[in-house]
């Protein structure tokens, strides 16, 4: 009789050891503790907390998501409540929960980034940041920061300058060459980047010859994007040394499993969870299953092991 | 009670024109209040990728063994799915979701007004309201006959003078909109006094701010069930909001999670 020993999935994301390569994508997870009714939290890799800012941010008017085939665009507008609420209100209760977690931050200018992540460097439960360098929905969202080799290095240094957590870019897959949007990251001294955000997609009603999302143009995510999201993960695990975190309509153990394979340090789902709560946990006790039946004993012994022709 | 994710399977799931019933074998019972509802799916594959909220109807079993059931019409390509769904398919559900209707103990006339696919939400008020033994009058429209649910499926609809149907092109009960129908039932009730009425509402928005122009002048209160797209129900994905007012501003709240019971006052018509 063989001896099963559950293998190790253990995932090394910088400095940080994660107890295995599965993450919530920020802005599908709310704070984390929406998820607590359905399992243990502290179960996932790291939680990535919805995005925050210096101010509370309303959001864009209704009309904010609409289903697209085999994925769903959104233009939600970053509606969140702000740092210092976030310091006060959520973050006492982070620590009880027993997660990982990661903050996710954007501001309108480089100074309101920096506040961010100084006010969020006070604040033992975060891990790391999560600096979004690509929200497609609000103008000075970080896209007008990330789709420029030269924009993300400038925004980049000057955050890595304003905190002593790792920090992690997340990158927008709407640019030319994602490699070298990449290197700038690590040049300016990010600890990992992450990617992809959403592509950036629209959707009319032909009846009434409106827009359907009020902000005219959204985000597209869901497994529509997967092929998009693992060739461009790919081509950043070629183009840095520093690791990557891979993301883009992830469904499925085997979803996850692709990026792995493609060299991705980890992984985060994100629109999976809107459909089924319970996806990131799914995730993870498909990726152990996997490896028990492949006799894989160490995530290290398949990620980044892609044959190539 | 806090929402559960769990994988039903389907007892019966009959249909009458584009309206069906639902009934669903779950793996423990549930309390849910009136208005609340499920995300629902059971479809093979990512298209459509997200779940669908169907108001819960009603409830049943014991502790380890539970049963859920819907009324449903079929309006677009995720109903249309369930619909073709049979007894034995598996289906996943979240459940109870949102904040429901606010019953207060004290005497009332409750009037339940639903348009559209706002019947969903106002059966199970009527089903409460039928088991309470309370006084209750319905408001149903739709635009034409064959959108009206089948009379024969609403709770507590044998009491005479209790329903009131309204199509929009008079192929069926009252020639107009449920809200006319209900201004010619306030107009009528004035005589009486309107101060016990309370009104819940459930239906397209230009339904439900007719209904409050109407009613909340008189100082009638009136409870709204929103319609909103939502991708995930439980409040994580903000995709759902609506204005709220608050103070002299608004601000946006989720019809998942705050809602979709606001009380009409409160929105920001």
């Amino acid at each position: 009789m063989t001896q099963h020993v559950s293998p190790d999935l253990s995932a090394r994301v910088g400095s940080l050891l994660l107890k295995n390569p599965v993450m919530s994508a920020s802005g599908t997870f709310g704070y984390g503790l929406e998820f607590t009714p359905f399992y243990d939290i502290s179960r996932l890799g790291a939680v990535i907390v919805k995005g925050l800012s210096l101010l509370p941010t309303p959001g864009n008017a209704p009309g904010r998501i609409v289903e697209t085939p085999a994925g769903m665009l959104n233009a939600i507008g970053l509606q969140n409540i702000g740092v210092e609420r976030f310091v006060h209100e959520v973050a006492p209760r982070l620590t009880d929960a027993g997660a990982v977690y990661v903050a996710n931050i954007y501001g309108r200018t480089i100074e309101e980034y920096e506040a961010v992540a100084r006010r969020l460097s006070e604040v033992p439960a975060l891990a790391a940041i999560e600096l979004n360098a690509s929200c497609p929905n609000v103008k000075e969202g970080g896209i007008a920061f990330g789709s420029t080799t030269g924009g993300l290095t400038g925004l980049t240094r000057r955050v890595r300058a304003a905190t002593g957590k790792p920090l992690w870019v997340k990158l927008s897959p709407n640019v030319s060459d994602i490699g070298a949007i990449a290197r700038a990251a690590e040049e300016a001294g990010a600890d990992a980047v992450t990617l992809i955000n959403t592509l950036v997609g629209m959707a009319v009603d032909p009846r009434t010859r409106r827009p359907m999302l009020s902000n005219v143009t959204g985000g597209l995510s869901g497994p529509a994007v997967k092929p998009v999201a693992l060739r461009m993960v790919w081509e950043a695990c070629k183009a840095v040394k520093i690791p990557v975190v891979g993301i883009g309509g992830i469904q499925s153990a085997g979803d996850a499993l692709e990026f792995l394979l493609v060299g991705a340090a980890a992984v985060q789902v994100g629109t999976a969870n809107f459909r089924n709560p319970n996806a990131c946990v799914e995730i993870v006790d498909g990726i152990r299953d996997f490896f028990v039946r492949e006799k894989i004993s160490r995530l290290d012994d398949y990620r980044g092991k892609l044959l190539l022709p | 009670m806090q929402a559960k994710f769990v994988h039903g399977k389907i007892l019966r799931n009959t249909g009458s024109g584009i309206f069906y019933r639902m009934e669903v074998a779950i793996p423990d019972r549930i309390d849910f209040v009136p208005g609340q509802f499920a995300m629902v799916s059971g479809w093979p594959g990512n298209d459509p990728l997200l779940p669908r909220p169907l108001a819960i109807f009603r409830s049943g079993g014991v502790r380890g063994k539970g049963t859920v059931e819907f009324v449903y019409k079929v309006v677009g390509r995720g109903t249309a799915l369930l619909s073709g769904l049979h007894a034995g398919d598996p289906l996943a559900l979240t459940l109870p979701l949102g904040h429901g209707f606010d019953f207060p103990g004290e005497d009332r006339s409750w009037w339940l007004v639903g348009g559209g696919v706002g019947f969903s939400s106002v059966f199970p008020a009527a089903a409460a309201l039928d088991g309470q033994r309370a006084d209750f009058e319905i408001f149903l429209g739709a635009r034409t006959r064959d959108q009206l649910p089948p009379g024969e499926w609403i709770p507590g609809g044998t009491v005479p003078g209790r329903v009131h149907l309204c199509t929009d092109d008079g192929t069926a009960g009252f020639f107009g909109t449920a809200a006319a129908a209900l201004r010619d039932r306030i107009d009528r009730g004035k005589s009486s006094g309107l101060a016990h009425v309370a009104i819940l509402a459930c239906g397209p928005r230009e339904m439900l701010k007719a209904v409050a122009e109407l009613a909340l002048p008189l100082d009638i209160r009136v409870q709204v069930s929103l319609e909103s797209h939502m991708a995930c129900g439980f409040g994580v994905c903000w995709g759902c909001v609506t204005a709220v007012r608050d103070g002299e501003k608004s601000v946006y709240r989720r019809v998942c999670r705050e809602g979709p019971v606001f009380d009409a006052k409160e929105v920001a018509w």
